[in-house]
């Protein structure tokens, strides 16, 4: 019996299409070019060493095996081997949890499900996400530090002046929309109308029970002079 | 006068004595530069296949796996960031020049612990019985005199329940591609190895010995006969390379 191209251990059936080796490996480069780094980062990943960790890319049928070591994570499709931890997850969702400081909602909403040891999953994704890359000292390995520095002032001014413009835009839109074209409400009036709604909700609610109330009574009137 | 045995070296036959000795001169030869010219000539798809054997392998932390004609140790590497501290990890070769090439390659990339370092003939191998989790051999086996005691070797340090691959260059499955692949072995490999090593004569040995090379199912067959069971292999780039796998159980 042989296989042509596409060794298919461990792999379901079910699972869809095998990510290409060549994609594989670049993906294998560029992850550990990406933790080297952040050499304190990459030190969050000590509790996961060895463990085969196994993702499930719903949607896509792909799968892709995890093995971190000290020296790298190894990245495969399929890893002819019991895996100690499968994450199942559409890639948005699987993305949000190993990025995102926190995973509780993905995992509690179900978009994200763990079978196995959970412990080696969290570990992961916490290392992943605590990630913290200085791209300034990254930069001036290269060009050397007044140069790196000088970069990284002119990106941190460009940030601020992005951050005030965008600011700016938006005060300017929430006037121009609500005060001169009246094509929304301003915040008090929005405030003032929820406030009118929930009164008329209790009113509503008060009148209701009185209702119920008194039709109770009516027809106990009504039973006492049968 | 008895006939003297004897076995082929590349297209050539030669004492079987004379075998190891010859190989040994080839990998002398391109110990220093083993690593580029690998990439050289596969285009760097070597390593694609390394990673095909790994995968196949199956390894879990703390096994212990014999990585056999480990040269520069590229399976090795890797076995041991996945068995970790509490596994084991032995890169063998007969070549001595390659060994060390390997192990000062392992050094300088901090991998220690795990690893150890054994100069063996992978005929006669220096372990006890039952012993290896997964035995491994990435482009040897061809380079071996005597295949089916090598082959008997990796099944009896194995453990019951262990599996042995056997990476190797192997017999294109299409006619069309077969041409082509000995256009590019005879004509291309041996420029290469003149330019990088200044040695056409080994890489001239480097694809005669591939054609001499079992094809797949004898090899499958050898892998039986040695014992091995749910024999199977994969082929890899329309079969220039084929990956083995047995179990002893």
């Amino acid at each position: 019996m042989s296989d042509d191209e596409t060794p298919d251990q461990g792999r379901d059936p079910a699972a869809g299409f095998a990510i290409p080796a060549g994609l594989l490996a670049t993906i294998e480069a560029a992850l550990n070019q990406y933790i080297a780094l952040d050499p304190e980062g990459a030190r969050a990943f000590a509790p996961t060493y060895g463990h085969i960790i196994c993702i499930d890319i719903e949607g896509l049928g792909a799968r892709l095996t995890l093995i971190p070591g000290p020296d790298r994570v190894q990245v495969f499709g399929a890893y002819d081997a019991t895996p100690d931890c499968l994450i199942r997850g559409a890639p948005l969702a699987l993305l949000r949890m190993m990025t995102a400081g926190r995973k509780q909602s993905q995992l509690s909403s179900g978009a994200v499900r763990i079978e196995g040891d959970a412990a080696v999953a969290q570990a992961l994704s916490d290392a992943l996400a605590g990630l913290d890359v200085d791209w300034e000292e990254q930069l001036a390995r290269v060009l050397g530090d007044p140069i790196a520095n000088q970069i990284g002032r002119a990106v941190r001014a460009a940030g601020d002046w992005g951050g005030r413009t965008r600011e700016t835009a938006r005060a300017n839109l929430k006037e121009y929309l609500e005060e001169e074209s009246r094509l929304l409400p301003t915040r008090y009036e929005v405030d003032e109308f929820l406030r009118q709604v929930d009164t008329l909700r209790d009113d509503v609610e008060r009148l209701a029970a009185r209702i119920a109330r008194l039709a109770a009574h009516a027809d106990a009137e009504r039973g006492s002079l049968r | 006068m008895a006939e003297q045995e004897t076995t082929h070296f590349g297209y050539q036959q030669v004492p079987v004595e004379e075998k190891a000795v010859r190989v040994r001169e080839v990998f002398d030869s391109v110990a220093s530069r083993y690593d580029l010219m690998n990439d050289l000539m596969s285009l760097g798809i070597h390593r694609l296949w390394k990673r095909h054997a790994i995968a196949l392998a199956g390894v879990r932390r703390g096994q212990r796996v014999l990585d056999l004609a480990s040269g520069t140790g590229d399976l090795a590497a890797r076995f041991a960031g996945i068995v970790g501290p509490t596994g084991q990890v032995v890169m063998s070769d007969i070549n001595e020049a390659m060994l060390s090439r390997g192990r000062e390659r392992q050094l300088d990339q901090g991998r220690v612990g795990n690893l150890n370092y054994a100069l063996a003939n992978a005929e006669r191998l220096p372990f006890v019985g039952e012993h290896f989790d997964c035995v491994t051999i990435g482009f040897g086996l061809r380079n071996v005199t005597h295949k089916e005691w090598a082959i008997a070797e990796m099944y009896r340090v194995l453990r019951p329940g262990g599996r042995a691959l056997i990476l190797e260059f192997s017999h294109p499955t299409s006619k069309a591609f077969s041409r082509v692949y000995d256009l590019y072995s005879f004509n291309v490999l041996p420029i290469l190895g003149r330019l990088v090593t200044n040695d056409a004569e080994s890489y001239r040995y480097l694809a005669e010995s591939i054609r001499m090379h079992p094809d797949q199912e004898s090899l499958r067959t050898m892998m039986e006969g040695a014992g091995f069971e749910r024999c199977t292999y994969f082929n890899l780039t329309g079969g220039v390379v084929a990956i083995h796998r047995g179990y002893k159980l």
